[in-house]
């Protein structure tokens, strides 16, 4: 038993756990939705919550866990150099319909701005937690940065910002089915400004347009919010 | 042997391989990394990435078959690096109660609204603009 304590507590044995944990759960989940379409089956839904139960039981703690597969997050920084491919495969569409992107992405920023700022206020959340809650909507690799800019507590605002996926993800899908939208490009808008990489994720489910536009958006939002908290923390 | 010879099967291989070009981004991305490191700019590295990525498609310094696949992968499998970040929630306890409720509801509320204000912009505006290109 000693020997194996001793084993486990080596940094690259711990490395090697809890990345492939981690990647085998990730890999458990999408094989489950893709399988069965249960909307808790979803890849950040399901994995994570195996995850915190594993950290949990094992009694490890948060900060162990990131240490051993933290370079993952890492990873989450050229995703955004990944989206070069799809905005420039949709350059015509952008070009076309860049206008009406544009007043929907500033129109669904302040919506997120305002609703945050506000719902925190009424229901008593203040200070860094409230700060953390507004760049909730961008994805992890911007959210964090702007976090950190207005004064809010990264790690904290990267679990809102998967929350938000999780939750955008579900709602987004009731919300296309039933909200009288004519165009893939509404779809794909909402899911892009609303609920960033997870969003994204569903609506290629939904469609090669609205996975494109939903892309476009996310990183689109993602640099306006970089601009608006580069201005909001001048004037905190 | 010309170059030519050599290079037409490594292009080729290099136009099948998703790991090879899933590579090509990671450097492209260290590279900005870099940039952004050593000159202080205000902009997150990965913006630099893809505005640089995207000026070598625009001028056909690279083509869109070297970096469609390994793209593609990125983001199909992006989700796996959101992952890690979750149980941070295992370091706040005091998020297991009531505060975990209101931020719960703050960020359900906050994210329908968003929804229902961006898709229904987007879908008025569209249709503002088709008919008056119908009119045209």
């Amino acid at each position: 038993m000693t020997a194996v304590t001793e084993c486990w507590n080596y940094p690259l044995v711990q490395a090697a756990v809890w990345s492939l944990l981690t990647i085998g759960l990730y890999l458990t989940a999408k094989f489950a939705y893709r399988r069965w379409h249960r909307w808790w089956q979803m890849p950040l839904a399901l994995a994570p919550a195996l995850l915190i139960v594993l950290v949990w039981l094992l009694g490890e703690s948060y900060s162990r866990y990131h240490d051993a597969a933290g370079w993952l997050l890492t990873m989450l920084g050229p995703v955004t150099v990944a989206f070069a491919v799809p905005i420039y495969e949709q350059r015509r569409l952008i070009r076309r319909y860049w206008a009406v992107l544009s007043i929907g992405m500033l129109a669904g920023s302040a919506t997120a701005f305002l609703t945050s700022w506000g719902l925190a206020t009424v229901l008593g959340i203040n200070g860094a937690l409230r700060l953390s809650l507004l760049p909730r909507s961008i994805s992890t690799p911007f959210a964090v940065d702007v976090s950190r800019d207005i004064g809010g507590t990264a790690d904290l605002t990267a679990v809102f910002v998967i929350v938000t996926g999780v939750l955008g993800s579900i709602v987004g899908g009731f919300l296309a089915d039933r909200l009288p939208l004519r165009s893939a490009l509404a779809r794909g808008a909402m899911l892009g400004v609303a609920a960033h990489g997870a969003g994204t994720a569903k609506a290629n489910e939904l469609g090669t347009e609205e996975g494109a536009v939903a892309g476009l958006l996310m990183v689109l939002v993602g640099m306006l919010n970089v601009l608006g908290a580069s201005v909001f923390s001048l004037f905190r | 042997m010309t170059t030519r010879a050599i290079a037409v099967p490594l292009r080729r291989k290099f136009h099948n391989s998703s790991l090879a070009q899933v590579g090509l981004l990671f450097l492209v991305w260290l590279a900005s990394d870099g940039f952004v490191r050593a000159t202080h700019a205000p902009v997150p590295s990965g913006i630099v990435g893809l505005l640089i990525v995207f000026l070598l498609l625009s001028s056909g310094k690279i083509s869109l078959r070297s970096l469609r696949r390994g793209s593609d992968w990125y983001l199909g499998e992006m989700l796996l690096f959101f992952i890690p970040a979750v149980p941070a929630v295992t370091a706040h306890p005091e998020f297991f109660g009531l505060l975990g409720l209101k931020l719960l509801a703050v960020i359900f509320l906050g994210t329908v609204a968003v929804m229902n204000v961006t898709a229904l912009t987007v879908d008025l505006f569209f249709r503002m603009e088709a008919r008056r290109d119908g009119r045209d």
